[in-house]
């Protein structure tokens, strides 16, 4: 060690011992000092000037997760940025010694509160956006959306879930003439901005969607599971009321007014995609709810205006739950999402009329429950009848 | 002349242990310990890195980033909503009898990001190098995150337009706004050169991939389909070129940039042992998740055999619950299992190569430089977390 001679002998016998490297936080270079622990206090003196600092032992602090086993670093508790930098093992010790306890260096106090703050905020301008102004957005919204769009767009979104997918649509000719037939007795009286284009879908799930602009799919689950034909015009009147009132419109514009959003809290593969999915389903719901119940209405009006009995609509309803199937699947996905659909059943039985007029006759009944008789693979130009739309989809 | 040069101190062993002990807990926390995950990861990385044995300190905490992801989230949940109502305006003006346009607007809808995501690379920078420091001087970053996304978007149109020809320009031009913002301490980085420095690293790339382009072309218009098969040389040796071209572009820049008075630098990657660590580390992290998931499995089954419930029938048709449980444990171990590989195959050999290149010329310049102000960084790099454009760590 080069230095300075020292004046006092018994000072630098103490001080000789222990060495360590230190910058000030002021400038980068390497101050060599001696270090002594003096009562509660560590005694830094430069080697070269003979400057003194001294530093608080219970203000000392290590760095943490450091990479480096050999070096000790240490810090100050007062967020200065003079930092200490041990290589011997034997002045480690000494320090170790002195403060057995050593703990690491922690961020700045009232973190926590930002965090909550922010934290609160950030939930609430999410489900303000996602629950209130997005929803009420796409509902003005649709009402401007012109049907010829509407038409168009539910030919994407068919596209999308069933044709990509190689969906086979039933299509067998005495079928097709029996589902008309139920389909014009419904619609007797009724106008839609834009005509129905009613699909059966070879699928065993009983489920059945409307899609914008009039596109309507029934699984063949569903006609398999129904015991009178009533029953699935219950359904086709419950799916064409989400078309009277524009639900699969309002879906798209939902889903691209919420893009992104769900994803932000993501960042992370898992942890976002539980919160994601748990959003997603929130929304779902609590959109659908309402949806749900006057796409309800709407079929118990248009099955009395024609004669038959609403009560078939709480009968299927009433099936598909006891088969334990209801739940987890079907009519019955947005069914199921929701505690109240025994309400729903009860309001359908409630607006019961007793034996109505059929809504087929048996030989037509028979005929639609064979419809899948004859197939034909989804996305066959003979059901993409504007195939430009189809093309501009497959892009 | 004299030259600093730097070792890497960390210990592949210790980098496993606060990987797993990081991972699990963020799975424990649902991925709210990310933040925390990030940040000691960072700890550890920085403190392993020592420049003429001095290592470098990363200060940044977790509470602060994730405070900083929260504004991100709030304020992109704004921006966000306003677009995507420009985009729902758009599907419902002009889709009448021209459904192109609607698959244009849901196209278009992600394109908004785009400007944002630079952005959020500026300040994730910016946040990253405020809170980074050796030998206690603290680093920095002026502002300057917007003229930053309008001109890497301009630059890349640019590039476009040119078929590659001006890329070099743009790799130049951004990193060169990008380190003329750089200090250390009250010391400026600073980028000399041009961009005609690049060409020559470019050419073989811009060849493979003007290559990759022409061959499905070529196909198409004379109606051979052998075109296609020059695709499993070009495609491949597309993606080599590139990083070649990348390490090629960090050394001829390193070499060219000054740091206050005149402090100079080398650094010196090889292409060839980057690309053999991705190589070696997907096949190590493939073989590790083939091996490892099925002992884990094997004990998740053990405890659901010896908790009693199970049945013989379970094998061909397993309750919702149990299938729950065995789907959620074998997700679980891939995704831990997943990140730790990450690190200790790919990351930490990475790192470790490029950091042990690194050298400073003439260190005793840095008696010149003194400490700069502590910045704030409010979002502390919450908008790359947000859009999840981050770095491995
Ligand atoms: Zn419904």
């Amino acid at each position: 060690m080069s230095g300075p001679a020292p004046r006092n002998p018994d000072f630098a016998a103490r001080f000789a011992k222990f060495h360590a490297d230190m910058y000030d936080g002021l400038s980068p270079v390497t101050q060599r000092v001696s270090v002594a622990v003096v009562g509660p206090e560590l005694e830094l003196t430069n080697t070269e000037t003979r400057t003194t600092q001294v530093w608080r032992l219970d203000a000392l602090r290590n760095l943490p997760d450091q990479a480096a086993s050999d070096t000790l670093m240490l810090a100050r508790s007062d967020d200065h940025p003079a930092r200490l930098i041990i290589r011997e093992a034997a002045t480690a010790r000494e320090i170790l010694r002195a403060i057995p306890d050593l703990r690491p260096l922690r961020g700045s106090r009232g973190g926590w509160f930002r965090v909550g703050v922010m934290g609160l905020a950030a939930v609430g301008a999410l489900a303000g956006i996602l629950f209130g102004l997005v929803p009420v957005m796409a509902d003005r919204g649709a009402m401007y959306v012109p049907p010829a769009s509407e038409v168009a767009l539910g030919q994407i979104v068919y596209d999308e879930i069933f044709a990509a997918r190689g969906a086979v649509t039933c299509t067998a000719t005495a079928g097709t003439v029996a589902l008309d037939q139920m389909e014009s007795r419904l619609m007797a009286g009724v106008s839609l901005p834009y005509p129905l284009t009613v699909r059966v879908v070879q699928d065993p799930l009983v489920n059945a969607f409307a899609l914008p602009g009039g596109h309507i799919v029934i699984h063949s689950a569903l006609i398999d599971a129904a015991e009178t034909p009533e029953e699935v015009a219950a359904v086709l009147a419950h799916e064409i009321g989400h078309v009277a009132h524009r639900d699969g419109t309002r879906a798209v514009l939902r889903s691209v007014g919420s893009f992104g959003l769900i994803g932000l809290t993501m960042g992370d593969v898992f942890g976002g995609s539980v919160i994601a999915g748990l959003t997603r389903a929130a929304l779902d719901s609590s959109y659908s709810r309402a949806a749900e119940e006057a796409a309800d209405a709407y079929a118990i009006t248009m099955l009395r205006n024609v004669g038959v009995s609403p009560g078939a609509l709480a009968t299927f309803f009433e099936r598909m739950q006891a088969s334990g199937q209801s739940m987890e699947l079907g009519v019955f996905q947005h069914l199921s999402s929701h505690p109240d659909t025994l309400q729903r059943i009860t309001a359908a039985r409630a607006a019961d009329i007793g034996q109505g007029r059929p809504i087929l006759d048996a030989a037509s009944w028979a005929a639609l429950q064979g419809i899948c008789a004859d197939t034909t693979t989804a996305g066959d130009p003979q059901f993409a009848p504007n195939s430009t739309v189809a093309g501009a989809a497959n892009k | 002349m004299s030259i600093l040069k730097t070792d890497f101190g960390g210990d592949r062993g210790e980098l496993f242990q606060l990987a797993l002990k990081t991972g699990l807990l963020t799975v424990l926390t649902v991925g709210l310990y990310r933040f925390w995950q990030t940040t000691r990861l960072r700890r550890w990385y920085w403190s392993s890195i020592r420049i003429g044995s001095n290592p470098l300190e990363y200060t940044g905490t977790a509470q602060e980033k994730l405070t900083g992801f929260l504004l991100a989230v709030i304020v992109l949940a704004f921006y966000l909503m306003l677009f995507n109502g420009a985009a729902m305006y758009f599907v419902i003006g002009l889709s009448e009898g021209a459904p192109d346009y609607l698959n244009l607007a849901m196209a278009t809808t992600p394109l908004a990001l785009v400007p944002i995501i630079f952005m959020a690379r500026y300040r994730a920078r910016r946040y990253i190098l405020s809170r980074t420091r050796w030998r206690g001087i603290r680093m920095g970053m002026s502002g300057g995150a917007w003229g930053y996304a309008w001109r890497a978007c301009m630059y890349w149109v640019l590039t476009i337009l040119s078929v590659g020809l001006l890329w070099p320009l743009m790799t130049f031009q951004l990193e060169k706004y990008l380190t003329d913002r750089t200090w250390f301490g009250d010391a400026p980085f600073m980028q000399f050169g041009s961009a005609a420095m690049l060409s020559g690293a470019i050419l073989p790339f811009l060849l493979m991939l003007w290559a990759s382009i022409g061959l499905p072309v070529a196909a198409v218009m004379t109606g051979q389909n052998l075109y296609y098969m020059g695709l499993i040389l070009t495609i491949p040796l597309t993606a080599v070129t590139a990083v070649s071209y990348r390490v090629g572009s960090v050394r001829i820049m390193a070499s060219m940039k000054t740091l206050g008075d005149g402090m100079e630098f080398d650094i010196a990657p090889g292409t060839g042992r980057l690309i053999r660590i991705h190589i070696f580390g997907r096949i190590l992290t493939s073989l590790v998740i083939a091996f490892v998931s099925p002992v884990v499995l094997g004990i998740v089954l053990g405890l659901i055999y010896l908790s009693g419930s199970y049945d013989p029938s379970m094998l061909l048709a397993p309750p919702p619950m149990i299938a729950a449980i065995i789907a959620v444990a074998t997700w679980l171990t891939v995704f831990v299992l997943y990140g730790i590989c990450q690190q200790v195959f790919i990351v930490f050999p990475i790192v470790k190569h490029i950091g042990e290149t690194f050298e400073l010329h003439e260190p005793t310049l840095l008696q010149t430089v003194r400490q700069r102000a502590r910045a704030d960084g409010r979002d502390a790099g919450g908008f790359a977390d947000a859009l999840d454009v981050g770095a491995a760590f």
